[in-house]
């Protein structure tokens, strides 16, 4: 059986301890890197992040990672975005200032409105029918963000309801955003990462 | 639906976790990680670390036990609390690995720097921390570093209702490490409405969280010294409520939990 391999893209932005833990929990290897050799080995990207979306950016950019993963998504190479990595997938953020984003999935990141923040556990309403998710229909995953996507519906695969409908997954091909934390959701996120990344690498 | 949430605390001093009474006596119960591991693999919905020593002593936050509760890539996420200073220390914390932390005596020294921190990490990694009590027929706010007992000031209310701080964590701090004491006065009286409530202290049994959790500001109740008692107390708690909007006892488990979804430990 093939052992499946995920390269973390390390630009600085949050620990990565929970998410390669995760993965290796489940069975499939990890490596941490910004050099595009290294990741080149690897089945699956993933950008987690946590922090401000404008100093993430800029990051990205230091680190060269920007053009090398346009490269890899047009090639449809399966990149996964956690949390402030899924917002880096979009085409701008309005989080302090303007700030142009990866452009991979279309859409803006915005605030909530009244300054809201929502934080905690919520479930995943999914609009469209996927082996890849089927399983987490209805499961509980930490939320902890106060900006969220903002862009077409036929990029919003699930929306998760806080005070109103927001989407907390995206995707388009076969690059995936997820609000969420999956690394910080237990047995309901480990399922879910299993399934995204077998079925992306499969598909 | 959002969740309320059953949040695990283990409180640190001296580098050691301790079972707190009121904050004034202490009982060793081992090193930190291993009480933060239990309530990793048991289910919490949150863990609080509180290191109380930190900013009582002005030494900043515990970045060595951060570092060590960061590399044991925890699956629940983790909020810090002790001795931060400046929009460094927040952004440091974050680093090594905690999701949230939480500002204690900087509500009292500086609200700009809280305000930076909030720019920086944003609002919804930062916590305020207001140990409360309820005397002579008002709140008072403990500043721990002069002992004092003070109003809470106009500052402090601006921030939490501007939402540069998401969430508070009010402490019943003379009730702390006392079964089924939590003063819901604290909650009652308290001059906000419509904001984020973390409740603490005194907080052990189930009915009484039941009724906490039933007023619409609380949205997570924690739980310290009365967790070590039992293994698996959070899940006793949770199916105990039952019927509540919290997140469903699970336990983890060398098998899948979850039909089909295959999930190798």
């Amino acid at each position: 059986m093939k052992i499946y391999s995920v390269g973390i893209i390390d630009y600085g932005m949050g620990n990565h301890a929970s998410v390669v833990h995760s993965l290796r929990d489940i069975g499939f290897r990890v490596r941490v890197s910004n050099n595009a050799a290294d990741l080149d080995e690897t089945d699956v990207l993933m950008l987690p992040g946590v922090g401000a979306f404008p100093s993430a950016m800029a990051t990205l950019h230091e680190r060269g990672m920007v053009d090398y993963l346009h490269q890899q998504a047009n090639l449809g190479r399966p990149l996964i975005g956690i949390c402030l990595g899924m917002q880096l997938l979009a085409n701008a953020s309005y989080e302090h200032k303007h700030t142009v984003g990866l452009g991979l999935i279309p859409g803006d990141i915005v605030p909530f409105e009244n300054h809201d923040s929502h934080i905690g556990w919520n479930t995943l309403e999914f609009s469209q029918n996927n082996s890849l998710w089927s399983k987490s229909d209805g499961a509980a995953f930490y939320f902890n963000h106060s900006f969220c996507y903002q862009g077409p519906s036929e990029y919003q695969v699930a929306i998760t309801q806080h005070l109103i409908p927001f989407p907390s997954i995206i995707k388009r091909g076969s690059v995936i955003g997820l609000q969420f934390h999956p690394e910080k959701s237990q047995l309901a996120g480990k399922a879910l990462l299993k399934n995204l990344i077998e079925g992306l690498v499969d598909a | 639906m959002l969740k309320k949430r059953l949040v695990g605390v283990v409180t640190v001093k001296d580098g050691w976790a301790v079972q707190s009474f009121g904050y004034h006596r202490y009982l060793p119960l081992g090193k930190p990680e291993c009480l933060v591991e239990n309530l990793d693999r048991w289910g919490a919905d949150e863990i609080l670390v509180q290191v109380i020593d930190r900013s009582k002593n002005e030494s900043g936050p515990d970045f060595q036990l951060l570092e060590t509760l960061g590399k044991l890539g925890l699956e629940t996420p983790l909020i810090y609390s002790g001795g931060v200073r400046s929009v460094a220390d927040g952004m440091k914390l974050i680093q090594l690995g905690a999701d949230r932390i939480i500002v204690d005596s900087l509500l009292h020294k500086d609200l700009d720097i809280i305000r930076d921190i909030s720019e920086k990490l944003g609002a919804q990694a930062v916590i305020g921390s207001l140990p409360l009590s309820w005397k002579n027929n008002e709140i008072q706010l403990l500043n721990y570093q002069s002992k004092d007992l003070v109003s809470i000031s106009d500052g402090i209310l601006e921030l939490i209702q501007s939402g540069i701080i998401s969430e508070i964590l009010i402490s019943d701090w003379e009730h702390e490490g006392m079964p089924g004491s939590f003063d819901s006065k604290l909650i009652e009286k308290f001059p906000l409405k419509n904001i984020s409530i973390i409740a603490f202290g005194g907080i052990s049994q189930s009915d009484q969280m039941r009724v906490l959790l039933e007023y619409s500001e609380i949205v997570a109740v924690a739980i310290g010294n009365f967790l070590s008692y039992h293994e698996h107390s959070i899940q006793k708690y949770k199916e105990a409520l039952i019927g509540m909007p919290i997140r469903l006892a699970s336990y983890e488990s060398k098998f899948s939990l979850i039909a089909n979804t295959d999930v190798q430990n």
